[in-house]
């Protein structure tokens, strides 16, 4: 064995990466095959399923569900800005001001994560429930209408996507932002650089990675998110294209179409990814 | 020694309801959450991410078709007549049979072995109807034993499973003599099933409208109720297709059994117009909007309603005048199972009344057995005799509901729900759709 690996010594590097690969194979890219053929079948649970390349489908998903899609991407969008005006400066405070309460203050990030996001999700439905201790009160006391109510509300659906997702913004944050030499931004204000001139053109610059990694993990997961819609919205209005999709696969059984849009979910995210580091080409996004 | 299942306090605290809810949620039993919830989880949608289970997802990969269009079912091969085997592989839904407090154990499954000398091997292994049909589907269509002897579908499956020849037929007169004795007319010779020639009730319930006479400020009595302006953002609806459409037939006086293309078309237009006043379509958690007041009326299962009232007796349950659903889950024994005449004996033993009673003070469905009523009461007295007042006033509560024990006025105006081909699934599916998710 020994001998052989100093023989082939190239291979290593291949055998390292052999684990990895042969997971990604069996668990992504074995799926994706199976989705997109599924995709292009035709029949039904009874009948059986047959594979008739019909690309019609996808045509077909995008304009019956377009509104779906465009919300999800318009909540992923939203989710995303909120995210980032949330994390940053909660970011910038642990990395720059947490002091000795660093380490306190990252557990008190992540600590959510030690409940399940499920019942982190039904919590918001007691707390943002119409006769709930937070409306029931402002209504007791008369700031709010009776009928005023925020979940079933494209309001409450963001609003829980946005919590549930700002650790993973937060941390890429926190990571970039703490590796940045404070002394470059102390030297930017020897320079007659305004506090405001230093974070712009010094500290923001230099956490683009953070931002960038931190965009995506919230827009991706966001915008293919199903569970908050389904739990704090419910309605025709709140629909996302995960519900749909949901919907289409264990209620209607309707295996293709679900598939389809599951297939052009990816594909466009995809495609947005690639546009979106184009567009921060240039900038500094090594982490 | 009959042990009864704790029961929720009246002035419980919000921690307890919280509590319920996430049990609710995860389809798993807390204490307060015996029965309904977990069960009635499988019927509406799936709530949480648990839904994609490796036979759901296997079944997505399945090109393989459900049955040959010829697999209509044979006259001949009945099963029944035989020997036991002594084994019984028995699938139901979760928390679906009485249980021991303290041993886990079921006194009804303890008392069937040392009666016939069967061991059964049960195991909770329905959530879902279609899931579980996905599970077993691939074996029945290619004529092989499914590794169960007795299931739990509900009527409309069993009569899409029927269609497919999906189930062993047995002579019920001869095979399950109690069933002719003891079960309620209602439960005989059903519209899915003639002459119960596959299967025998298990237990079932009401879909109808539930709700909070404080919210409503009004009594209500039916459909249209549901479709008040005054109630708008109030309201709740069921995703689940096949209750949603059967109401608004009966609202528009059509038996869902007969419906036609026309009039389901007409039944979905009555839903898309009230759409705009629904606060939201919910599976199994409709119960909590309505038990924390976001919902004023809404769709709702009988057995929920019961026990929601423990905790809030002012909400009420009706059935609509235009009439309610009544449905059924099912005893029944798959093609090729290994030892029907056990399954067979099964259904006789628990069709005796003093059983049946036993299954229901556990869990508080509707009883097949009319009979099993007033051995509750006597049960009820016992236990006051006893001096044990908490199990009295819980069983007489039991055996008093109308929710339990239906009058016969009720059961009258309860319907079933209509066997769907694979077409009209495909359209009812694709007509609610556009009315629940745009």
């Amino acid at each position: 064995m020994a001998g052989w690996l100093r023989r082939h010594g190239g291979l290593i590097p291949y055998l390292f990466l052999l684990p990895g690969g042969l997971w990604l194979v069996v668990f992504f890219v074995l799926p994706m095959l199976t989705m997109a053929s599924v995709a292009l079948q035709e029949g039904t649970l009874g009948t059986g399923f047959r594979l008739t390349f019909n690309v019609g489908i996808f045509p077909e998903v995008l304009g019956r569900y377009s509104e779906q899609f465009l919300r999800s991407v318009l909540y992923a969008l939203v989710v995303t800005g909120l995210t980032l005006a949330i994390g940053y400066p909660m970011a910038y405070t642990i990395a720059f001001r947490g002091g000795r309460y660093k380490n306190v203050l990252l557990l008190l990030v992540i600590l959510p994560f030690f409940t399940s996001f499920i019942i982190r999700t039904i919590s918001w439905k007691f707390i943002l429930a119409d006769q709930g201790f937070l409306l029931g009160t402002l209504k007791e006391i008369g700031i709010l209408d009776d009928g005023f109510r925020l979940l079933a509300t494209p309001i409450a659906v963001i609003s829980g996507i946005t919590y549930n997702y700002l650790p993973f913004v937060v941390l890429p944050l926190y990571v970039a932002l703490e590796k940045i030499d404070y002394k470059l931004v102390e030297a930017a204000t020897d320079l007659y650089a305004s506090r405001r001139q230093a974070f712009l053109r010094v500290t923001l610059p230099l956490s683009m990675s953070g931002v960038f990694a931190g965009s995506l993990l919230a827009f991706i997961p966001a915008a293919g998110d199903y569970i908050n819609a389904e739990l704090l919205g419910g309605t025709r209005e709140t629909t996302m294209i995960g519900n749909v999709v949901q919907t289409l696969y264990l209620t209607n059984n309707d295996y293709p179409q679900a598939s389809a849009i599951s297939l052009i979910l990816m594909l466009g995210l995809i495609g947005g990814v690639l546009l979106y580091t184009r567009a921060l080409r240039g900038q500094e996004l090594t982490v | 020694m009959r042990r009864l299942k704790q029961r929720p306090m009246r002035d419980q605290s919000r921690d307890n309801q919280i509590e319920r809810a996430i049990a609710r949620a995860f389809n798993n039993g807390g204490r307060y959450s015996r029965r309904a919830f977990l069960r009635r989880a499988g019927r509406g949608a799936v709530v949480a991410g648990g839904a994609l289970t490796l036979p759901s997802i296997l079944a997505a990969c399945g090109i393989r078709p459900g049955a040959s269009g010829s697999a209509a079912p044979s006259a001949a091969g009945m099963v029944g007549g035989g020997d036991t085997a002594g084994n019984l592989v028995f699938a139901n839904w979760p928390l679906y049979i009485d249980q021991d407090e303290e041993t886990g154990e079921s006194p009804t499954l303890q008392q069937f072995t040392e009666a016939t000398e069967i061991e059964v091997d049960y195991q909770e292994a329905i959530q879902d109807n279609q899931e579980f049909f996905g599970t077993i589907q691939p074996a029945l269509s290619a004529g092989q034993d499914t590794a169960w002897d007795m299931i739990v579908p509900t009527d409309w499956m069993v009569g899409k499973m029927i269609g497919l020849g999906y189930l062993e037929q047995f002579d019920v007169a001869a095979s399950v003599p109690n069933f002719v004795a003891n079960a309620a007319d209602k439960y005989k010779n059903p519209s899915y099933d003639a002459d119960n020639l596959h299967s025998v009730p298990w237990q079932s319930g009401i879909t109808g409208i539930a709700y909070n006479p404080e919210l409503t400020g009004r009594e209500l009595t039916s459909f249209a109720d549901l479709l008040d302006p005054e109630f708008e953002g109030k309201i709740g609806m069921f995703s689940e297709v096949r209750d949603a459409l059967s109401l608004a037939l009966l609202h528009n006086g059509v038996q869902p059994k007969d419906a036609t293309e026309e009039e389901v078309r007409a039944a979905a237009a009555v839903l898309e117009e009230q759409a705009p006043l629904v606060r939201g379509y919910y599976g199994n958690e409709y119960a909590q909007e309505l038990a924390n007041g976001s919902l004023a009326a809404t769709m709702a299962w009988s057995g929920d309603v019961f026990q929601l009232q423990f905790d809030n007796p002012d909400l009420r349950f009706i059935v609509p005048e235009a009439g309610g659903i009544l449905w059924i889950d099912n005893l029944t024994i798959p093609k090729e199972a290994k030892h029907p005449n056990d399954a067979l004996a099964f259904m006789d033993f628990v069709f005796q009344p003093e059983i049946a009673a036993q299954i229901t003070e556990y869990v508080n469905y509707i009883c097949p057995v009319p009979a099993a009523q007033e051995i509750i009461r006597a049960h009820a007295q016992e236990a006051t005799d006893e001096g044990d007042q908490e199990t009295a006033e819980y069983l007489t509560s039991v055996a008093d509901s109308e929710l339990v024990f239906p009058s016969d006025e009720m059961l009258s105006n309860l319907h079933s729900y209509k066997v769907l081909s694979e077409e009209e699934e495909a359209l009812w599916n694709e007509l609610y759709q556009e009315i629940t998710q745009g």
